[in-house]
This record gives structure tokens, sequence and C-alpha cells, in this order.
């Protein structure tokens, strides 16, 4: 049966609004909702161009509109997600605020489903500590009359340019059976690697499949392989800061050709082999984590897995072979 | 059937920088869109359909960016097509909007390509979002290892491409990186990045869009006898390779020399480095100019580092390469490649400015992504049979 593994990707993205949206966002930190004019139309929330001209629309034609609206049409969210804008139960609606052509999407907040209908009255209720963003209106309530939520904390101190988009995503992804009989096998210091039936090149890595022959390779293919191989060309990264960075020292991945087999195994970590010392030719061995250590059950392509932890050197002499550098994958 | 001809009629591009805090998405890509439109004499209306290229959109974290692009673009009840073929995007859309002239589907395309790396992080998004990144320059550096160690070429000619990619910028008014002062002294004492790249050997991240008008033959000469040469497209391909497998040359790509034989074959041309007057090449790391002029066959295989080391390749050299400053100087990933297009067309049309190579009538363009395997290529003439 398949194994599947999830991995997230998180990243803090800054956004740029530009004149319009900028001004939108800011008018929220003041508890004022923007449209835009386009011909007699107020578009709202505002747009920087008009949507069936694609002609540029005058950030001075910005207009106050609302507070309060009309439910134009709503969908029931019975069991919010955490990425959804309220805990509980709510609405998301489309809202016309007064002065407004054109309905704003937002949640309303009525506790329950029969409280709402097409052409029910709904004002904002607004965070009191507000930062230039649509969840500034933590929801519409029922009514004509907005309402701020805990002390305020008053506009902006300065014009609204930028926003931050924490971004989060959460994938399963089936982990091919190959790379599972890979890790397994790690457990007890062995490397597998897969002989094609047509070719008979042997592939290191667990790639699963011959890209010469296109043809699959499964467990049948299966065979051990040797420990010790021969670095044939190499990468040192020096790591740039970024959200989610590991490093923070120059690190080396070097390309392994395994003795016995037909392609490199590709950006490998190394142990004990200091980046200076890294270089084409040189020969290493398997380094293990110890036999109880929890592994890495990513599962992922390249990179060393399960418990093969990455090269160590073997001692022997350098391989000479001008060929050796084009060994690239 | 023959295919319609295909002209750039119209070319824009923002000013490229590392972050352009002033704009939104929408606000950059008009910006390139009605330059290119405004150099074009035509409007929104005048357009039939729109093609978009960007880079993955792990880059600013908004998927399918096209859909909410469709307003600002002008493109509302008019075919719209995103591209994707990572760093090489941009130069597949150029050819996709040639595409459909040239199959006559539509008689008017706006090409844009845009990316604004300031929202994000290339090394994040680079690294699927982990930590240990490798980045571009740390996956590419093993290939130009390879390079250097096949050719036997002297560690110099990195340095020389980073100093005269730099030099040309200086030329060029919408170029990112301004270094008066370049010197092979400051490259060298560059820190090392990616060994054996060093720091000023390595592109920028920019924020920036470019467009292009394309048009048919009616459109191409009726731009001609209002006095605004077009460029025609005499030949246009794009090619790729599986990342990884047996024997794969990531030095000289096969899909790489088939994108460019392709397009020679259709333009008529033998020979490669006599025919072409100028190449705006994709070197996004100082080697690449060496291993492109390989690749496309302008130099034999081994000896594009000599073209360099003679200054054959310089502004005022007799095979002119980035005259614009290329990628080393402006990278906005996804318009990367369309700027290379666009730079050949200005090329041929006599616009390109201080940084025009004199005389130029055939100009090659080329823009390669992902793991060296993705291959866009085209030439374009100041006629549409300039060796007759």
């Amino acid at each position: 049966m398949t194994r599947f593994v999830e991995n997230s990707i998180v990243f803090p993205y800054k956004r740029s609004l530009g004149p319009v949206i900028g001004a939108f966002m800011t008018g929220l930190t003041e508890q004022r909702i923007l449209g835009i004019r386009s011909g007699d139309q107020v578009i709202v929330p505002p747009l920087e161009w008009d949507p069936q001209t694609g002609a540029e629309l005058d950030p001075d034609g910005m207009v106050e509109v609302g507070p309060a609206g009309t439910v134009e049409s709503w969908t029931w969210v019975p069991a919010p997600s955490e990425q959804h804008p309220l805990g509980h139960p709510f609405a998301f609606a489309f809202i016309r605020l007064d002065g407004a052509s054109t309905p704003l999407l937002h949640a309303v907040d009525t506790g329950a489903p029969d409280a709402l209908r097409v052409g029910a009255r709904v004002a904002p209720r607004w965070r009191g500590s507000r930062v230039g963003h649509i969840g500034d209106i933590i929801a519409f309530v029922p009514g004509e009359q907005p309402e701020v939520d805990g002390p305020d904390s008053g506009p902006a101190e300065a014009p609204v340019t930028m926003m931050d988009y924490n971004a989060s995503i959460t994938y399963r992804n089936p982990v091919p059976p190959v790379l599972d009989r890979l890790r397994e096998a790690s457990r007890d210091q062995r490397i597998i690697g897969q002989r094609c039936p047509v070719c008979e090149r042997v592939y290191s890595g667990g790639r699963g499949y011959c890209p010469i022959d296109a043809v699959e390779l499964g467990e049948e293919q299966d065979v051990d392989l040797p420990h010790t191989g021969t670095i044939t060309n190499f990468t040192i990264v020096t790591p740039v800061q970024y959200p989610g960075q590991t490093e923070t020292e120059p690190f080396a991945r070097v390309f392994v050709l395994l003795d016995g087999t037909d392609v490199i195994l590709p950006y490998q970590p190394v142990v004990e082999l200091p980046v200076g010392e890294v270089r084409v030719g040189k020969r290493v061995a398997a380094a293990w984590a110890p036999p109880n250590d929890d592994i890495d059950d990513a599962g992922a392509m390249g990179g060393a897995y399960g418990h093969l932890i990455g090269w160590i050197p073997s001692g022997e002499p350098d391989v000479e072979d001008p060929d050796l550098v084009n060994r690239i994958f | 059937m023959s295919t319609e001809p295909a002209a750039i009629v119209g070319v824009g591009q923002t000013h490229h920088k590392s972050r352009r805090h002033d704009v939104s998405f929408g606000g950059l890509v008009r910006e390139a869109a009605f330059r290119a439109l405004d150099d074009a004499h035509m409007t929104f209306a005048d357009i039939d359909a729109v093609v978009i290229g960007k880079a993955p959109d792990l880059f600013e974290g908004v998927m399918k960016p096209e859909l909410y692009l469709s307003d600002a673009l002008g493109a509302v009840g008019k075919p719209m097509f995103r591209v994707h073929t990572a760093g090489s995007v941009g130069g597949t859309t150029a050819i996709v909007a040639a595409s459909h002239v040239q199959a006559r589907k539509h008689e008017r395309v706006l090409a844009v390509a845009f990316e604004k790396q300031s929202e994000g992080n290339a090394q994040f998004a680079l690294g699927s979002g982990r930590g240990a990144s490798l980045g571009a320059g740390g996956a590419f550096a093993p290939f130009i290892r390879a390079y250097i160690e096949r050719s036997g070429a002297p560690e110099h000619i990195g340095w020389k491409v980073a100093v005269k990619d730099r030099q040309n910028a200086l030329k060029n008014p919408y170029a990112h990186l301004r270094i008066p002062d370049i010197s092979i002294e400051k490259v060298k004492e560059s820190p090392m990045m990616w060994e054996p790249l060093r720091y000023l050997e390595s592109c920028p991240s920019s924020d920036g869009a470019c467009a292009v008008v394309l048009t048919n033959e009616a459109g191409g000469t009726a731009a001609a006898a209002d006095g605004r040469p077009p460029a025609w497209i005499i030949g246009a391909s794009s090619r790729s390779e599986p990342p990884s497998f047996p024997g794969r040359d990531p030095v000289r790509p096969a899909a790489c020399v088939q994108a460019a034989w392709d397009v020679y074959e259709q333009a008529g041309i033998t020979n490669p480095r006599q025919q072409i007057d100028m190449a705006e090449l994709y070197v996004p790391f100082s080697w690449h100019e060496a291993i492109w002029l390989e690749g496309h066959d302008i130099a034999a295989a081994g000896e594009g580092w000599r073209m360099i080391d003679d200054d054959e390749t310089a502004l005022t050299g007799s095979f002119p390469v980035n005259a614009s400053g290329g990628v080393l100087s402006s990278n906005p990933i996804g318009a990367s490649g369309l700027l290379r297009f666009a730079e050949a067309a200005n090329q041929v049309r006599g616009a390109a400015g201080e940084h025009q190579v004199a005389g130029a009538k055939v100009a090659l363009a080329m823009a390669y992504g992902a793991n060296s395997q993705y291959f866009s290529t085209w030439v374009v003439a100041s006629s549409l049979q300039p060796f007759d």
C-alpha cells in the first residue's frame, strides 16, 4: 500500500499594493471602505484598471462607501478550517455596500444560517488594532451600525503600501515503493540499487525506472551496491539566508559514482570532509547514522536517505581520470 | 501551406530594479505592456490575444496570477495563455505568441513576461521551500566546472564576461545593475558563492517586466511603410530534454543544439558565426556565454572561451553578445528570456539606442530553464530574406 508523507511549504511573502489597493488598505485602518469611480460605476474593492476595458482608473476618483450594505448572495460555512476568517460557523456573502456598484466578498457573522437572508442589512465589525488588511474587518454583522472589537488603536501612522502574506500549504505526497525499500535497507546499512533488465545499467538512488529503455524497475531488479565510490563533481554553496534556511556556513554537495554503477548519486552531503578538501576523484565511503536514530521520512529523491547520512573519505588514493568531471548524471 | 510571416512591431520593458515597491503585479506588467503598445502605435483594443509567462508561482506565492492579470492586460473576452517553462519561459512566451500569428489564428498578439522577485525569495523557491537550497548557482556550478575542465579555459574568462556585460549595461537605461567602476579586479575579488562562480559572476534578483507586440506580414509591412522598422522572425524553436539520464551532457545539451539547428534551418543559416550579427544569450552566470556560443555552433566545441578572450563578443567586437547587459545585469526571471528576444528584435530594428550594434541585421536570442533542459531560440532579421 502506498505510504504518504506530509510536506508543508511556509513562506512570508511581501506584497507591494500599488496606489489604489494601498489607498484601500490605508482606508481600512481609518475604518473607511473605499471604492473607485469608473464611469458611473463605483467599484468595491477598488481596482487599478477598468475590468472591462483595461483603462487606467484615477486614484483621485476614490470614494467612501458603506459602512452598511445589503447581502446579495451568501453561502454558509458550517465547519471552518484554520484558513477561514472565523473560527466558528459563518457565511461568505456578497455585500453591496451603500454607494457601491459591485458587491464586496466578506464574512458575515450571524451565528446561525436561519438568521441570514438575501436583502439582509449588515455593517462591519472592525478589529480594534488595524494593519491595512482585508482582515481589519473581522466580519459583517446584522444591522446598520459599525462596531469596533476591543480598544481602538486608531489609523495607521503612515500610508499602507505593503502587505505581509504568510503562505502555508501542506502537500500529502506518495512515497514511491522503491524509496521505501532503500530507506528500510539503510537500517541494515545496505545500499540498494536497480539493474535495468534491458540495458543492464545499474542505477543508484532509487530511480524506479530506466530512462533509456523506459521500463519500470521493480523489487525484482533490486541489487545490493558497494559502499564505496568516487566524487565526480561537486558544488560548494554559500548559503543565502531566507525563512526556512537551515545552513549558515558554506556546505558541499557532491556527486558520488558508486563502484560498479552507471549513474551518479546527485548532490550528496559529506561527513568529516572539510569543503576545502572536496575534489574530483576523491574516494569516499558511506557514512551511517547509529541504528536507533530516527530517520528522515521525507522520501525525497536526491540527497542521502534513511540511515545513510552522507559520504566520508575512504582513505584510498584519488582516482585520476580526466573524464570523471563529466559524470554529472 | 506555408506559415504566415510574423513581425515584432512593438517592444517595451520596465526599468529593472531590486524592488518595485511602488507597483502591484498589475502595475508592473502594464508598464511594459503600454510601452510596447505605444511603440507599436496600438492600444489594448487592437490586440487579439495575450500570452503571458513567468517563473513558477512559488516565487511570489500567487497561484495562476494570469487569471487576475487578464483584466490588467485588457484581455477580457480575448484568448489568454499562460506559458510555463521555468527560466526559459520568457523566450517560450514569445514563441507561443509568434505561433498564433504564424498559424494565422490571430493577427496581433501581445506577449508579456514578468517577475517580482522582491515579493519572495528565489533561493527559497528554487529549494522547493526547504533549507539548504542549492540555488541556481549551486545547481549549475558542476556543469561549469565540467566546461572549464573539458575546454581548458583559463579562469579569467568568467571574469571578462562579468565585466563586459556590466559595461554594456551602463549603455542600457533599463538595466538593473549599474557598476561604473566594474573591473576584472573587482570581479575576482568578489566573494566565492558557488565555486567556481563568484558573486559578480552571478545575476541579480530583479523586479521587472517585458512586452512585445507581434503581428502578421501585413502589419509588419504597414509598420515599415510608416517608418517604424519591424523585426521579422525568420526562425523559432523550443526543445526540451529530461532533467537527468545516463549520458546527458549539460555542457552541450542536445535540446540546445537541436533548437539552434531547427531555427537555422528555418532561417536559411548554414554558417551561424558569419550570418548572424549579434546574439542575446541567456547568461545568468558568466561562463554560460562560452557554453552557449558552443551550444549554438557559433564557436567550435571547446573554443567558445577564445571568442571571449579575444574580445570578439564585446559591443564593438565581431560577434557582440548581450549588448543589453544581459541576465547578468537584469534578472526578472520570467521576463529574462523575453528580454533576450526583445533586445534582439530592437537590434535589427535599429532601436537599441546606445547599445545598438552597428549594422545589425540578423540577431539570435535564446533562453534556457530548469536543470538546463528547456531551450527556446529565435532568429530575427531586418527583412524576411536577409541572405538574398
